[in-house]
């Protein structure tokens, strides 16, 4: 399987010491292949700043001697960590210059975020959310720089994702446009995905198109972060919002929080505010289907599909409508579900043809929602970094070993 | 014995599928005459729509299932319908048109009422809602149900539709009322420490098997209660399931040997100290 890159030198962008790293070396190793050449998004962000060609001299100085016919380069996750995500913020900002070319999706009308020197200042608060549509913007001027220098330098490598699909499939806005183009189902979007700039317009849609229960969802989180089940009665309109997403106001500001249990907000003002916040950091609001059950929990399937196969997969049980949460939620083989298995195999097919609108890419983690009663499935989600699943074989092997395997 | 479950999830509603017809169709299958229990999910935009969009269907067609013992009305997940959306109705046809009906299952309390309820074979009576409105609470409580044995409430909170107070729930804890009953469940309550005061030592527990005052906002005050009721004591199950007591008062309840279920503690909510009964939403 050529397309694994076995034998190939391989330019690993990530966080140092995670378990993502280490656990794509340890696989390497298994596989008697030599260590990929790590470079961290701190020394990567650090050069940046420095400017002038800071970022050139460290790649090429990272790998002197690659025969650049085979070598793969790899993107990994950037998150989890608070420096990298002030520098993305910063790499974001309106006052610094950046290749948007690669932003999938306009900011927001009237979106101002912070300045780069304030970014550099920001405190480090335990869940804090800051500007995530910044942190994303910051993020593609980052893969564009990435792709410039990994084009100018090594021009026969290849990426193992490349960087213009991870933007896209990032941007749940502009993933789930590309897999509708492809003809892949998706749950219903509010406003048919045209964007949604307010809570009044957001009410508005959906009187018109009565969807009374929808998923509102930061179009740039991962996981569960920024992810609310939100229902409002058509007659009464009586409103609820089931969400991770904490808010409180400190002096005037209005600061946003991952909280580590769910969170129920019955009051009009606290939903009208996160939702307003959520339309500046870009929101993508879509149909709430009801999901298949299985032990009295709803779940949905992460599947994993590597070199344009599906492989890994796990279902995701809740007793509440976020079923990605890291707390608490079981995870169960998706054999077990009870769900047939046709529907099993329709559920990998859809995975497969959600990464194949993707055709620079090779390695996606692919959320797919079975629908209850009929079993239909759709896609919700493409993590071009999905690929993080413990204690999940295939072929007896992880998910980095598959990956990895000659 | 067999069961059929009716439902119409939002791509059948669309197309025109509607629950009358979906019995109608039942009625006319053979498998209607030894059918003995039913149950019907959602109905289709249940947030707005009353089973008296399919009732009458029931009732009309009530000779074409005459093994019918079980009935389940609205049995739809959070996936599906908010429990509160559920919209019902006055479900007493229901009963009047099945005499032999032995289980009744109601999800939903919004727009339910139960007026002059009388039955004389119904085995069990189970409600689960977010809230259970005072009115349908005291239908219940003078409802005639002779042979009643089971009657499991769930109380919810005043968001939800429970407008009673503890007023309401005691006339439960009452011998005669029910006097074949050997499984009482008053719970997902908002009141549960005050229902667990009442109920520690009410008479009504000698002739019970299950006490079960599970789902609701039971703290180690309640429980102190229940555990040093000798009554309690005796109770072939106590279920306590999801409820807020301490780690200590967990390990108490395993030292007395008794079969109780004291599984899903919760904690209450950092900020406010707020707690929540399971069922509300």
């Amino acid at each position: 399987m050529s397309e694994r890159g076995q034998n190939a030198s391989m330019l690993l962008i990530g966080n140092s010491g995670n378990r993502r790293t280490l656990g794509l070396q340890e696989a390497r190793c298994r596989w008697g292949l030599p260590p990929a050449v790590l470079v961290t998004y701190t020394e990567l962000l650090e050069a940046e700043e420095a400017g002038g060609e800071t970022i050139s001299r460290l790649l090429a100085a990272r790998l002197p001697q690659v025969q650049d016919q085979g070598l793969l380069i790899r993107l990994d996750a950037p998150g989890e960590q608070a420096d990298v995500e002030r520098s993305l913020i910063g790499l974001g900002a309106y006052d610094r210059d950046g290749d948007d070319s690669l932003l999938p999706s306009a900011i927001a009308a009237g979106y101002m975020g912070i300045s780069s020197a304030q970014a550099a200042s920001l405190p480090q608060e335990e869940g804090r959310i800051y500007y995530p549509g910044q942190w994303f913007r910051g993020y593609c001027r980052l893969l564009a720089i990435l792709r410039r220098e990994a084009l100018r330098l090594w021009p026969g490598a290849r990426w193992v994702n490349a960087p213009e699909d991870i933007a896209v499939m990032f941007d749940k806005r502009a993933c789930q446009q590309r897999l509708t183009e492809c003809g892949i189902d998706i749950p219903r979007r509010l406003a048919a995905g045209l964007g949604i700039g307010s809570y009044e317009q957001m009410i508005a849609h959906m009187q018109q198109e009565r969807m009374n229960r929808l998923f509102l969802k930061l179009a740039t989180g991962s996981g569960a972060s920024g992810v609310i089940a939100y229902q409002r009665h058509p007659l009464t309109g009586a409103e609820k919002a089931v969400t991770t997403i904490g808010i409180e106001h400190r002096g005037g500001e209005r600061i946003l929080y991952n909280s580590g249990r769910l969170k129920q907000y019955t009051d009009h003002a606290a939903i009208r505010d996160i939702v307003e916040w959520l339309c500046g950091e870009g929101l993508q609001a879509e149909e709430w289907i009801p999901k298949a059950e299985a032990e009295g929990c709803s779940f949905d399937i992460r599947q994993l599909v590597v070199a344009g196969r599906a492989c890994h997969r796990i279902a995701r049980l809740s007793r509440s409508p976020i079923t990605n949460l890291h707390l608490r939620n079981r995870r169960l083989p998706v054999e077990q579900t009870g769900l047939p298995l046709e529907h099993i195999e329709q559920a990998s097919q859809i995975a497969e043809a959600a990464l194949a609108a993707f055709p620079d890419s090779t390695v996606a983690g692919i959320d797919v929602l079975v629908r209850s009663g009929s079993r239909r499935p759709y896609i919700i989600d493409v993590n071009p970094f999905g690929d993080l699943l413990y204690r999940v074989a295939h072929e007896g092997l992880n998910p980095y070993e598959w990956q990895m395997k000659p | 014995m067999t069961e059929i479950r009716l439902t119409i999830d939002y791509d059948g509603y669309e197309s025109g599928q509607r629950m009358d017809n979906l019995i109608n169709e039942l009625a006319q299958k053979p498998e209607s005459s030894t059918l003995t229990g039913l149950v019907i999910g959602d109905w289709g935009e249940a947030y707005q729509n009353s089973p008296d969009t399919f009732l009458e269907a029931l009732i009309s067609n009530k000779d074409s299932f005459p093994q019918l013992r079980n009935l389940f009305i609205g049995d739809m997940g959070f996936e599906d319908c908010e429990v509160s959306w559920i919209v019902q109705t006055d479900l007493t046809p229901v009963l009047k048109a099945f005499p032999k009906l032995q289980s009744f299952t109601i999800k939903g309390s919004t727009g339910l009422t139960l007026p002059d309820l009388r039955h004389n074979a119904l085995e069990e009576l189970v409600i689960i809602c977010g809230g259970l409105p005072q009115e349908v609470i005291q239908q219940i409580r003078d409802a005639h149900l002779p042979e009643l044995k089971k009657l499991e409430l769930y109380l919810g909170v005043d968001q939800y539709g429970f407008d009673g107070s503890l007023e309401d729930i005691v006339p439960f804890l009452e011998q005669e009322r029910f006097p074949k009953l050997t499984y009482l469940g008053l719970k997902d309550s908002e009141l549960q420490d005050e229902i667990a005061l009442a109920a520690a030592d009410a008479p009504i527990l000698d002739q019970l098997h299950t006490l079960d005052l599970s789902l609701g906002t039971l703290t180690d005050k309640g429980a102190e209660a229940l555990i040093s009721s000798e009554r309690v004591r005796k109770l072939a199950y106590l279920d306590l399931n999801y409820h807020y007591m301490s780690d200590e008062m967990i390990q108490l309840w395993k030292d007395t040997g008794m079969n109780v279920n004291v599984d899903d503690q919760q904690e209450s909510d950092d900020e406010d100290d707020w707690r929540y009964p399971s069922l509300t939403e």
